[in-house]
Order: C-alpha cells, then structure tokens, then sequence
C-alpha cells in the first residue's frame, strides 16, 4: 500500500506529475454518467412541464 | 482509517525545519502536518478574516432559522417587518460578509503557504480588515435598527438608509483592497523566485477568483455610489432597469468569486487528506479560465423576465455563455473526484468500481465536507441551475422559491460546506489548536448537508408549486384575489422549516468547536491530531 505524501510535497511537485496518461478512474466516470442522466431527466422534465402551461396551438 | 490521515507518521518538529521562502528570519514557521511555510505575519490576518467570517455565518445562521419558521406556514413565526428585515440580514450576512471574509482569508493563505511567500503588505492587510469589519457592522446595525428593509438586492427605488449604502462600499473597497495585497504577494514571489514554474493549480484558482472579484467589486462601486448619493439626494434616482443590471453584476458575480474559490479548496482539501494529485494541468486551468471568461456573463439569468433588454441578448449570456462556464464546472466535478480516486486506488484501495470510495476517510470532516460539497454542488446544485438558467424554463420558475431552492445548493451545500470542511484544517495548522467535541465534528457535515438538502428539496417543490419567494404569507392574508396552492405545498414548507432546523443544528455543531478550539482549544506542538 502506497504511503500518503504531505501537501506541500505533492503541491511543490504537481508541475513534474505527469499522471494524466496513467490515470484510471472508472468508478468517477460512472458516477459522471449518473449526473448527465440524472440531468437529461430533469430537464426534459422541465420542458414537459413548460409545454403543459405554455401550449403552442 | 490512519493509513489515509493527513498526519503522517514522520512528522518532524516545527523548529527542526527551516521555513523556504523569502522571509525575514523568524518571521515564518513549517508545519509540521502538511510541510507547508506559514508566514506569520499573514497568519495573524487569516485568524482574524476566519474569526469575523465565523462570527456572521452565525448570524446569518440565527436569522436563516427564524426565516424558514416563518416560511413554514403552520408555524408562521415572525411578523411581516421582522421577516423582511432579517431576510435582508440573511442574505447580505451569508452570502457577502461570511464569504468574503472567509476568501479573503483564503487569498492569503494560498499565496503565502502554497507560494513560500511573505505578505505582500502588513499595512494593507489591516487598511482592507478595518474597512471589512466597519462597513461589516455598520451594515448589520442598519438593518437591525430597521432602517433598510430592502432586502438583498435594495432594488431602487426602494431606499434604505444611506449608511447602509456606505457601509457596503466599505465591505467592496476593504475586500478590493485585500484582493491588491494578494496580487502584491503573488507578483513578489514571482520576483523572489520563491516558487519555480507556473503557480499551484490552487494558487490559479485563487487568482482567478481574484479577477472575477475585481470585476465583482467594480459593478458594486458602480452601482453603490451612485444609489449612494440618491439616498443623499446629490443625484436623482438610478433607472431601475439600470440598477437590476449593474447589481446583478456584483450580486450573481461575487457567487462566482465563491465558485471558483470552492473549487480551489477542493483542490487543494483532495491533496491534504488523501494526497490527490491534479489529473491534468492544462484541463483544470483552462476551466478556470473559462470561469473568467464566461460565468461574469451568466449574471443575464437574473434579468430573463426584464422588458429592458433584448431576447437575442438573453439568449447568447444564458445559453452559450453560461454553457461555457457550466462546463468548466463540469470539467471540475470530474477531475476532482477522479484526483481522489486515482490516489485512493494507488493506496490500494482498488477493489471494484467503487472500492476506493467506501475506503476514502469518511471520519474526517475535511474529507467529508468537502466531497459532500461536491456532490450537492453537482447534483443538486448544478443539474437545477443550468435548468433554471434556460429562458424558455426560466418562465415557469422565476421568482418562485424555486430559486432559493437552487442556490441555497451552490452556495450552502457547496460553498459553505467546503468553507467548513477547510475549517477542520485551518483551526489546527494555522491557530495550532486542537479541535475539541470530534464526534460532533465527524457528525457535523453530514447533518448540516441532511438539514441543507431538505431545505433546498422543500423549496424547489413548494416553488415548482408556484409559491413565490421571500414573500411573508404564502396565502397571501387580505389580498383582494385570494391565491390558492394545492395543499401538498404546506408539506413542502415544512419540509424547509424542518430542513432549516437540522441545517442550523448543524451550523452550531461546527460554530461551538471551532470556536472552542480557536479561544480555549488545547494548544498543538508538532503534528497535528489525526481526524
């Protein structure tokens, strides 16, 4: 298990991590597309509820 | 949960490391939790920005309580003046004073800690303080007195007391004055080479919430002093249509001061708990550059149901423009949570899709209020603001509680509760005093955002209702059309008083120890205590 660094290590250092081509972090892209559709509900919700009031005849 | 404890187990002495930096021998100290140069002479001017902060959330806090009692209406609980006047207290305390000390206090230490930097001026810092902490109490007194029952916004030509004008421009040149002593400190430690390459991706984001507070402060000068002199009655009353326009660029822009600094502070509470490290620093600076860019113009939300400007006009700063700044919040609530993964996997917690969040320091309340931040700001915050933010949509949903219940999610739910879970480290490392009460401060973010949500849902619903917002009686007593809601609103209201009170709960929970801590806590040598 990989010790946690201090702040000020991984602050004064974050300019040489070069993480990006490594990183994998499936469980936050799930939790990313369980916010967009959780907003596709909500505002189309909302547009359903804009057309129930607001009828174009 | 040690193993995920900022407090490592090689903590060294505070003297057995010589501070980095620029300054004057014994003018600075190295802490011994988080390895960070604490300039001491800005460390005196963030205890007292984080003293006063504290001291206004509270009041707002109290007034917050007795406004959802009265929104609740099988309780009703204040009068009509009362109401109005301690919405206005409600609004200005929380959403200017408490934030704006508190970012201040934010822009030194980011600069100075992250930055092995001195402050830039001692005298500049107590010149923005005095002028914060007059105009400050000046401003509460007013509305106390009762006479400035303008609410928030003092849309003319409503007109409050002209100390009350005053007392605001004092609170934007006192906190400008403070956002030029941080500029002074970042361009000295550029000059002193105390940093190498660009500055920290936190020490960006301050600097960007700097830049929006600069535009935020110049629409509140030009819309405070000449409504100033109105209430002098050296110059006519402002056009109401003008003033909506210019206020909204100092009422909605000093929120996105608070984004962006929230943002910084998740940042920079992912690196202190769990060692988070920047996933990509182009993508995370270029949405805060899309903050500077953009989120200035999404303030056009607040005029979508003006006569005074064009419906193309609207469009462009609701649509496209606030889409841009949307999506460097989107951009955010991605690298951010993915940072905390990446770390908490290399940890090893790498079991299933979701193993590293059920290991992540839930008993921290840095971690916890912080990632509770996050998710309400997103969730919540986010998915009903880009909604209400449309102009098609805004008309169903303006002016109704619908939009307290909104924003109470972005600038509670996130802003504060990050503010907060930042406390849990500020309180330690800066005053070097031990928390006290840590059960209740374990407990504390998760009850206050328990009490918040419920507010925010009970609004959003009674609102999608119809009821309107800060009104005082929701049946609308002697009115001569009487207005009818469908009954399942009353439960919706009590919803926000309920919501209210375990919100306020959890305001004391965090108030009572911090303040213990900062006047009576025991006081810390060397490491700090693991949370």
């Amino acid at each position: 298990m990989a010790k946690q660094e201090k702040a000020a290590d991984v602050i004064d250092n974050e300019g040489a991590h070069k993480g990006d081509q490594m990183h994998a972090a499936p469980g936050t892209f799930v939790l990313t597309l369980i916010l967009l559709l959780s907003f596709a509900v909500y505002y189309f919700a909302n547009w359903k509820a804009l057309a129930d009031v607001w009828q174009v005849r | 949960m040690t193993t995920m404890d900022p407090t490592v187990e090689d903590a060294l002495p505070e003297t057995a490391v010589e501070p980095k930096g620029n300054h004057a021998p014994g003018m600075a100290r190295v802490c011994a939790t988080t390895g960070l140069t604490v300039d001491l002479t800005a460390e005196k001017f963030i205890k007292l920005h984080a003293v006063f902060a504290v001291v206004f959330l509270l009041l707002g806090g109290i007034a917050a309580l007795l406004i959802a009692m009265t929104r609740w209406s099988a309780v009703h609980l204040l009068p009509a003046d009362w109401y109005y006047r301690l919405t206005t207290f409600h609004g200005l305390n929380m959403l200017i004073l408490w934030i704006l000390f508190m970012e201040v206090a934010i822009l030194y230490f980011a600069a100075t800690a992250l930055l092995k930097t001195r402050l830039a001026s001692a005298g500049l810092a107590w010149a923005g303080f005095v002028l914060m902490a007059v105009g400050a109490v000046t401003l509460d007194t007013m509305i106390l007195m009762g006479t400035s029952d303008v609410m928030m916004t003092s849309y003319a030509p409503l007109r409050a007391h002209p100390l009350f004008y005053l007392s605001i421009i004092f609170v934007a040149v006192g906190t400008l004055i403070g956002v030029i002593n941080f500029f002074a400190t970042v361009y000295i430690a550029k000059r002193d080479k105390t940093y190498s390459g660009s500055v920290p991706l936190v020490v960006f984001g301050a600097i960007t919430a700097a830049i929006i507070a600069v535009v935020t402060l110049g629409h509140g000068a030009g819309i405070m002093i000449p409504t100033f002199l109105w209430s002098i009655e050296v110059l006519p009353s402002p056009d109401p249509a003008v003033y909506r326009l210019v206020w909204w660029g100092l009422g909605h822009q000093s929120q996105q001061v608070n984004v962006a600094a929230m943002v910084s502070v998740w940042y920079l509470l992912g690196a202190i708990t769990v060692g988070a490290k920047v996933l990509n620093q182009g993508v995370s600076r270029t949405a805060f550059l899309l903050y500077i860019l953009f989120i200035n113009l999404a303030s056009a939300h607040h005029l979508l149901v003006d006569p005074g400007v064009s419906a193309g006009w609207k469009i462009w700063n609701t649509s496209y423009a606030m889409y841009l700044a949307v999506l460097a919040s989107m951009i955010h609530g991605y690298t951010v949570p993915a940072a905390v993964e990446v770390a908490l996997r290399k940890q090893g917690h790498d079991k299933g899709l979701f193993g590293w969040l059920g290991a992540a320091p839930w008993r921290n309340p840095g971690f916890s209020g912080f990632f509770l931040s996050l998710v309400v700001f997103g969730f919540l915050g986010g998915i009903t603001g880009v909604t209400l933010g449309t102009e098609q949509i805004n008309i169903i949903a303006h002016n109704t509680l619908r939009i307290p219940g909104h924003f109470h999610t972005t600038v509670v739910g996130g802003t504060t509760t990050a503010f907060m879970a930042l406390a849990y480290y500020v309180v330690p490392l800066i005053f070097r005093r031990e928390f006290p009460m840590r059960a209740i401060c374990r407990a504390q973010p998760y009850v206050f955002t328990l009490g918040v949500v419920i507010l925010a849902v009970g609004m959003s619903f009674a609102g999608s209702y119809g009821v309107a917002r800060r009104h005082w009686d929701v049946e609308f007593t002697g009115a001569t059309h009487a207005a009818s809601f469908d009954p399942s609103v009353h439960i919706f209201l009590g919803m926000v008083g309920i919501g209210g009170i375990i919100a306020f709960v959890g305001l004391l929970m965090f108030v009572i120890p911090t303040v213990i801590a900062v006047f009576f806590g025991k006081k810390i040598e060397g490491k700090m205590p693991a949370w």
